[in-house]
């Protein structure tokens, strides 16, 4: 069984990380949120533009995301700023300190200044990195690590070489009792048949079947072709003629293994093997789902060269051409681009992705987070009010 | 008396209060590249967001839009759009979009094969532009030379109270003066919507206030899916509230009825829509132009916009919290003298002088969606 050295949490679940983050519960806040985190060396900002004025399936989704990301088995703690009378931060970190989770919240103009709030938020803050860096680690086997799989600036090498050895590493983590999340439901359509055919039960498969069929309905509902915004220009630059073809490729990354659970965006899943979340296509939306979900790794395939990370989870870039990687190596972890040159198959590149996950797992950086790639975004419903 | 200040000529013959650079993001792909060059050039403003890639139709016009739009905005000299190469809202796209009349470049992550070598490149272009930015003077120009954005944020009935007559004579100040004005419409002042109709000279302008004040209009998630949009009517309260917002806009006639970000076509008073958050919606104003913006409030704002001095006017506190945000506190006094009080700082803000805001440096930017991503 393979191991590796993580973060207890109270709740039980492990880290593969140990990061101390600000998180904002409104988007006026956003400002402050980074100008408190660049106080503190090693405090990790996390700010979005949502939370405001939005339709309540969108605020649902936005605490459900900000609660998965501040509970998320690779953050030690967590500041929330919140503001004036009817703010959730203290509400949400209430919540999460009875699950065990170190989160604190700070709500400005209810009766702090702003100078109070940053001085009371970087001595938070400064104790929380201190408290962090005392966190003993534990030994864990695979069993307890959840992988998501993401795809972004694909090409028409992605479906042959990248996302297959995605798909060969799945099938061996579901094996191993581990579980892989696969998502971006638009890239699914035109592919769905495949997957829904094997989901573990008939609600299953329905449940997958509609999820894929809303999305394309909702773009036809307001005149649009979501056919249209997918292959992106990049695909089609890089080889990719249809939506099916990408999204052929793209679900190749689940491997094989039998549909356990369908997911909403950010919901963390109940069973373990391969799960899917329902997500956009857009890529950092969909990794922060991903990671909002308890995903503590996600492997991201990309032809093109997508730099993108996540503030709370490493990413690994598997690049699915030889070209990509001696052009950008900086921004790759894994070349899956040997299989064109006939020295590896899909199978080694799968295992060698397995590696290095557990190397990963085991604190080794990946690109993204040596070049501190920490963006962030929630997936928006609804027209902003 | 003419209205003047100290501002900055812009070579398409715009007059700008602010001298930055502006490195704007495409996509959000590219946002960490775009902080990079920007921390490290003087001047160097950084324009990040999420959006720019897996959007559609109207959706993904509205955000090239807001990005071509700041470009325009006149407290920028130049600006550096930084890509990654393969999202939607193509860099080469957006060029094609921005008149000639600036300097302006683009670049991608991916044709220039990796993050470090943009960055490294960016920076040069950055820092040739910030030379050249930096032998720029201030010259005295009369304020109708500019744009001036106003919007309101929570508004309430004791503040609005307080504010409204105040800032009601300075907008009809400034367009006795010849000052371009154009006021964020968020769903809050829609319910005055009929009221507002009246002053419009324009049949069609003054048809689309009617019809906003008859009830909220928006595209839903779950609405959208079959096919028709929810209509709420306005209660008597926001009716009420709305109606004192409307005092805010003056007495003069609203020339035109703008859709969010986009630059007035009538000199005059200009209502826009906008969202009602206020990151959001001050992008909009930057992208139609504005050099300056007054958020009235009813309290401190937490946020300002990267691109323009956003200075805030607030009623008087009496516990003193948030003095350390407000630019203007609104008391109780003769109502011409507070005028006096708030143009002067507007001039004295677009003349150099730093809003809270701006010593604090809290400055954002975000574009507002009209659908959800793909």
């Amino acid at each position: 069984m393979k191991t590796f050295n993580g973060y207890r949490r109270k709740n039980g679940t492990i880290g593969v990380r140990n990061h101390v983050i600000v998180m904002n519960t409104t988007g006026e806040l956003a400002g402050l949120t980074k100008k408190l985190a660049n106080l503190v060396p090693e405090a990790v900002p996390v700010t979005h533009q949502t939370g405001q004025m939005q339709y309540p399936e969108d605020i649902q989704q936005i605490y459900r995301t900000l609660k998965g990301t501040a509970g998320h088995p690779n953050v030690s703690a967590t500041l929330f700023i919140g503001m004036g009378q009817n703010d959730p931060a203290e509400t949400i970190a209430e919540e999460l300190q009875k699950q065990g989770h170190h989160v604190h919240a700070i709500t400005v103009r209810k009766n702090k200044s702003i100078s109070l709030a940053l001085n009371e938020g970087r001595q938070w803050l400064a104790e929380a990195v201190k408290r962090s860096h005392l966190e003993k680690m534990e030994m864990a086997d695979v069993t307890e690590l959840t992988i998501g799989l993401e795809c972004g600036g694909s090409d028409a090498w992605s479906g042959v070489t990248a996302n297959p050895s995605i798909g060969a590493f799945s099938d061996a983590i579901v094996d191993d009792g581990g579980t892989s999340i696969l998502a971006e439901t638009p890239e699914a359509i035109g592919a769905e048949h495949i997957l829904a055919k094997r989901s573990v039960s008939e609600e299953v498969s329905e449940q997958f079947l509609k999820i894929v069929d809303d999305y394309e309905s909702r773009a036809l509902a307001i005149g649009e072709d979501v056919r249209s915004a997918n292959p992106s220009p990049g695909n089609i630059t890089g080889g990719l003629t249809t939506l099916e073809e990408k999204s052929l490729g793209c679900i190749k990354k689940g491997g094989t293994a039998p549909l356990q659970e369908v997911i909403p965006y950010s919901g963390k899943p109940e069973k373990k093997g391969f799960i899917f979340m329902d997500t956009p296509g857009y890529d950092v939306e969909s990794v922060a789902g991903m990671a909002a979900g308890g995903a503590q790794i996600v492997l991201f395939s990309t032809g093109k060269g997508s730099p993108t990370g996540s503030p709370i989870v490493p990413v690994v870039k598997i690049g699915t051409n030889p070209k990509l990687y001696k052009n950008m190596p900086e921004h790759i972890d894994v070349d899956s681009g040997k299989i064109l040159e006939g020295t590896h198959n899909i199978n080694d590149i799968g295992m060698e992705i397995y590696d290095l996950v557990m190397e990963v797992a085991n604190g080794k950086l990946t690109a993204s987070e040596k070049n501190n790639h920490q963006e962030f975004a929630i997936w928006r419903l609804a027209e902003t009010m | 008396m003419t209205y003047t200040f100290e501002g900055y000529q812009r070579s398409d013959g715009t007059v700008g209060t602010r001298n930055h650079v502006g490195i704007v993001s495409s996509v959000i792909c590219s946002s960490i590249v775009v902080r990079e060059i920007a921390d490290r050039v003087p001047m160097a403003v950084p324009f990040v967001h999420a959006n720019g890639c897996a959007q559609l139709g109207d959706d993904f016009q509205l955000t090239k839009n807001i990005l071509v739009g700041v470009t325009k905005n006149p407290n920028l000299y130049s600006s550096l759009i930084v890509g990654l190469g393969c999202e939607t809202n193509q860099v080469s796209g957006m060029l094609k979009s921005i008149p000639k009349t600036k300097p302006t470049k683009g670049i991608a992550i991916q044709e220039l094969s990796g993050g470090k070598n943009t960055i490294d490149e960016g920076v040069k272009t950055a820092e040739q532009w910030a030379e050249e930015a930096a032998s720029e003077t201030r010259k005295n120009f009369p304020l109708s030379a500019i744009n001036v954005g106003i919007m309101t944020v929570e508004p309430d009935e004791s503040s609005l109270h307080q504010t409204a007559p105040v800032i009601g004579k300075v907008v009809d100040r400034l367009i006795d003066n010849d000052v371009n004005v154009i006021m964020g419409m968020s769903k809050t002042l829609e319910p005055a919507g009929r009221i507002l109709s009246k002053r419009a000279p324009n049949p069609k302008v003054k048809q689309d206030l009617q019809s906003l004040s008859e009830g909220m209009r928006r595209g839903r998630w779950e609405k959208v899916q079959v096919r028709s949009t929810g209509l709420d009517e306005w209660s008597e309260e926001e009716t009420d509230l709305s109606n004192l917002e409307a005092r805010l806009t003056g007495t003069k006639s609203i020339d035109g009825l703008l859709n969010y970000g986009s630059y007035p076509e009538e000199h005059g008073f200009n209502l826009m829509r906008v969202p009602s958050n206020i990151v959001e919606a001050l992008s909009g104003l930057a992208s139609a132009g504005c050099a300056v913006v007054l958020m009235v409030s009813s309290r401190g704002v937490f946020t300002g916009s990267v691109a323009l001095p956003s200075m805030t006017i607030a009623p008087q506190n009496e516990d003193d919290f948030e003095d350390e945000l407000v630019d203007v506190a609104v008391t109780n006094d003769d109502s011409d003298q507070q005028a006096t009080r708030v143009v002067q700082k507007i001039i004295d803000i677009c003349s150099g002088q730093e809003s809270k805001l701006e010593e604090l440096e809290l400055g954002e930017f975000s574009i507002s969606h009209s659908g959800t991503t793909y």
